[in-house]
């Protein structure tokens, strides 16, 4: 195991640096300069682009459309003094890494540019933004859904859940129709139009509705006998559903679907149809878990279950759950960079590794647009690879 | 062992029923209108200059598809909302509907405003202002409440706009709200659009494309001829080199061999293969590098009157690239998983006691260690038949094979729904006895296993 330990160490700070570039990608990669003085007055171009956007700072006064052509008194540009997406017209039609560019000095397209000179690298980095959101995305989706399925799964089995028949029966039955009712008639009425509302009337119905039947149903004595909720069985037939699911079709003929593509759905779709894979592993972890001495030891002296749950079972599966969510990254960064590569349901304007690749194919000759992109996704699979590979 | 079975396969038409209705509400949700691009284009002209005749000829349209009936077989749908809303055809006309009387809750009152506002736009537009023709028309879309209402107080005065400001102004004074707050159940009966869809399904009628009219089924059936090609052959290779790659990195492991394959093999698996190929595709089937060792791309032609072998090698040369980058992630796969669970299966007793019988190593691994580590073989064979359908997309994409993949990918680029929709049913199907044919192999190399037991190594 000792001689491995290098290799997840690499893997870790190869995956961090991913997220580094990530995060700063604009700082990075942009045609406008860090900080520069125009006629007196000190700019920050970059970091002013995010306070606009957040409505924060009103845009700087005269406005400056190419910083390029603009003379300035001095200026701090960025490593690669070029935008992902933006076209430099002097260094068009698939300039080589290593041909003669026409650019300033200390602005060289270091990896080559496309057909409308758009520079490689800068895409390169554009490309691990888009990759490092739909890959912690759509894990952080999974793991929303998994998580809570999995763990109650593995922790309470067939059993572990004990209520009166009127609890169960109320929650399943009662929930179902009051989020019926939400969304059939209280969303009209009170003309909620916000993601975020509509997903809080929509519980607020579940949870209301669930109590009431619950409510309702004590009165009759056949409900009110005791008896436990079927946890792992629902929870594995839930997952046996999904297995079935052909995740790659159904993302095309579901994507192809969608009049605007965006990133959000993808990342929402993929992150659904991962979830089994979470569930499954977490409620293996916690089967084993829950026979040993210290939950049995943690029950003998009454703490609540669900308290063992969270704070004594759960923290001990957090081990295995990051190797699988390794590999989950792993995973939804090539699916990303699949459905990209076909041009399928991310916005044409965003620049990614898939679709620098498919770029590549126009022109066979132009070796840097297919290698770089693709070395870049290789090595982010390995690395997720090397911290997922259970031992 | 039949109990396990029967239990097994009573699941599946419940999985199969469930994935129909996926598919069927792709299907509802598809954004565009599968009537208005069934109509010839003459009709559509004639929606410009003659609305009523393209309304008559659009429902007959309709009519003919079956579009005219309720979706499923119960509606479960606001109270405000008449029940026999699906008899107005048109998606457009039916959003707007059903958006204002969600806002209103007074149905009547937006019956009211849409005929009165269907009489005037459909009118003959007049001479002196075209414009308001126009704008009535768009209104007939508009299913944005409060855009409509900025619309119609920009229309002029005139006598034949009268009407419809009196049915608006009616519609917004009006209101009642509190009908909104109770839900219909509403029974259609048999005579709906799924009920149509499955048993015409179940009859083996599988629509015609929307895109050349031609049927789904032969469409699918002449794709289907080369990607199951393609993946015969990879699926032979893996098998016939990953499992003496696997068995014997577990019988010599430890040794230069097996680190050495075990490397290879880490990272066989993480390079992607859409990106493999792709490179080939780039540096060995194009001059640009001078290394043009391959045709480019689909299957190549065959001249009239060619012999076995030359067919044979016409084919070869096609498909050696492909068939290799379909290959290569599952061999990995294979053989990684084979190594780690024969290599377990050699620390067990019964090999130790074969050693000691003087088998050799070659006799154990085959004929004791194989069949008890063989679950990895099982987990591809599942795949093999669904991979006959997805897993080849990018596959035949980058090569131009004219496979599953390539009609899936073609089909939902130009929303073909009919194709699109029966590939992702084929490809769920198969998926599902795929894993059935494992459950059951998993349980014939392992008596031991039942349902609901943990699977090994299934992920």
């Amino acid at each position: 195991m000792k001689q491995k330990g290098w290799l997840r160490r690499a893997a870790i700070v190869w995956l961090l640096g991913l997220l580094l570039v990530a995060v700063f990608a604009d700082f990075l990669a942009n045609d406008r300069p860090l900080i520069v003085s125009v006629a007196g007055e000190t700019r920050f171009p970059v970091l002013h682009e995010y306070g606009e956007s957040l409505g924060l700072v009103s845009p700087y006064q005269p406005v400056v459309r190419n910083w390029k052509k603009t003379e300035t008194d001095w200026a701090i540009w960025p490593v690669v003094p070029y935008s992902a997406g933006a076209s430099d017209l002097k260094n068009s039609n698939f300039k080589s890494p290593f041909d003669k560019q026409d650019t300033a000095p200390r602005a060289r397209h270091y990896l080559g540019t496309d057909d409308l000179g758009r520079d490689v690298l800068a895409g390169l980095i554009a490309g691990s933004r888009v990759a490092i959101f739909v890959g912690i995305g759509s894990l952080l989706i999974s793991l929303l859904i998994g998580v809570p399925l999995g763990g109650v799964a593995g922790f309470f089995g067939n059993d572990g859940l004990r209520g009166t028949r009127a609890r169960w029966w109320g929650l399943s039955v009662g929930g179902l129709l009051g989020l019926l009712y939400a969304a059939v008639s209280l969303l009209p009425f009170f003309r909620v139009e916000s993601f975020g509302l509509t997903i809080l009337l929509l519980l607020g119905g579940f949870l209301l509705g669930g109590w009431l039947l619950a409510l309702l149903l004590g009165l009759i004595p056949f409900f009110r006998q005791p008896a436990s909720f079927p946890a792992d069985a629902v929870v594995l037939q839930a997952v046996e559903l999904f297995v079935n699911i052909p995740a790659l079709v159904l993302l095309i003929a579901l994507l192809a679907v969608i009049n605007q593509p965006s990133l959000w759905v993808v990342v929402l779709v993929i992150g659904v149809l991962r979830w089994p894979t979470v569930a499954r592993h977490l409620r293996g972890e916690l089967l084993r878990i829950r026979s040993l001495p210290y939950i049995e030891a943690a029950r003998v002296s009454g703490l609540g279950r669900w308290r063992i749950l969270f704070r004594h079972a759960l923290p001990n599966a957090i081990g295995p759950l990051l190797v699988v969510s390794a590999f989950g990254l792993g995973g939804a960064i090539l699916l990303e960079a699949f459905l990209s590569f076909l041009g399928i349901g991310i916005p044409a304007d965003e620049v990614t590794w898939g679709s620098l690749l498919r770029g590549s194919r126009s022109r066979p000759d132009a070796w840097w647009l297919a290698v770089f992109p693709g070395v870049l996704l290789t090595f982010t699979v390995l690395a997720a690879n090397v911290l997922g590979e259970r031992e | 062992m039949l109990r396990y079975a029967i239990r097994r396969l009573s699941l599946l038409p419940l999985s199969l029923f469930l994935l129909s209705l996926i598919c069927f509400g792709l299907l509802q949700l598809t954004p565009d209108d599968p009537v208005q691009r069934l109509l010839p284009d003459e009709d559509a002209r004639l929606s410009n200059n003659d609305p009523e005749a393209y309304d008559r000829s659009y429902r007959s349209a309709a009519a003919d598809l079956g579009y005219d009936r309720p979706a499923f077989y119960f509606s479960l749908q606001n109270a405000a909302l008449p029940d026999t809303l699906y008899r107005i055809v048109r998606p457009e006309e039916r959003a707007l509907l059903r958006a204002f009387t969600l806002r209103t809750g007074n149905w009547p009152a937006v019956s009211h405003y849409y005929h009165t506002l269907k009489r005037i736009a459909w009118a003959p537009a007049s001479a002196d202002q075209p414009e308001t023709t126009t704008l009535l028309r768009r209104l007939l879309l508009q299913n944005d409440f409060d855009r409509a209402k900025q619309s119609i107080n920009d229309l002029p005065n005139a006598p034949q706009t009268a009407p419809l400001k009196a049915a608006f102004s009616a519609l917004e004074t009006q209101t009642s709200r509190a009908k909104l707050l109770l839900p219909a159940l509403d029974w259609h009966g048999s005579n709906n659009q799924y009920h149509n869809w499955i048993s015409k399904l179940l009859r083996g009628e599988l629509g015609v494309s929307l895109n050349d009219r031609r049927p789904v089924g032969k469409k699918i059936g002449r794709a289907l001829k080369w990607t199951a090609l393609i993946n015969g052959f990879a699926i032979l290779l893996v098998f016939f080199l990953s499992i003496p790659l696997g068995l014997y990195m577990a019988g010599y492991r430890g040794g230069r061999f097996d680190r050495i394959t075990t490397v290879g093999l880490f990272l066989l698996f993480g390079i992607p293969s859409f990106w493999v190929a792709t490179l080939l595709t780039n540096f060995f089937t194009t001059p640009a590098f001078g290394m043009d060792f391959f045709p480019s791309m689909g299957f190549g032609e065959v001249p009239e009157g060619a012999s076995v072998w030359q067919i044979i090698r016409i084919r070869a040369a096609h498909l050696f690239l492909p068939v290799l980058c379909l290959a290569y992630p599952s061999l990995a796969y294979v053989s990684r998983h084979l190594r780690r669970s024969a290599a377990h299966e050699m620390n067990q007793a019964y090999v130790k006691t074969a050693r000691l019988k003087g088998l050799s190593r070659s006799a154990i691994l085959w004929r004791h260690v194989l069949r008890n580590a063989s679950f990895p073989i099982i987990t591809l064979l599942a795949g093999i038949l669904p991979a006959l359908l997805a897993g080849s997309v990018l596959i035949e994409r980058i090569f131009n094979l004219p496979g599953m993949g390539q009609l899936l990918y073609n089909a939902a680029l130009v929303r073909d729904w009919p194709v699109v929709i029966i590939v992702v049913l084929l490809s769920g199907l198969l998926t599902a006895v795929g894993l059935l044919l494992a459950d059951l192999a998993y349980a014939f190399a392992d008596p031991r296993i039942r349902l609901n037991a943990t699977k090994p190594s299934a992920s």
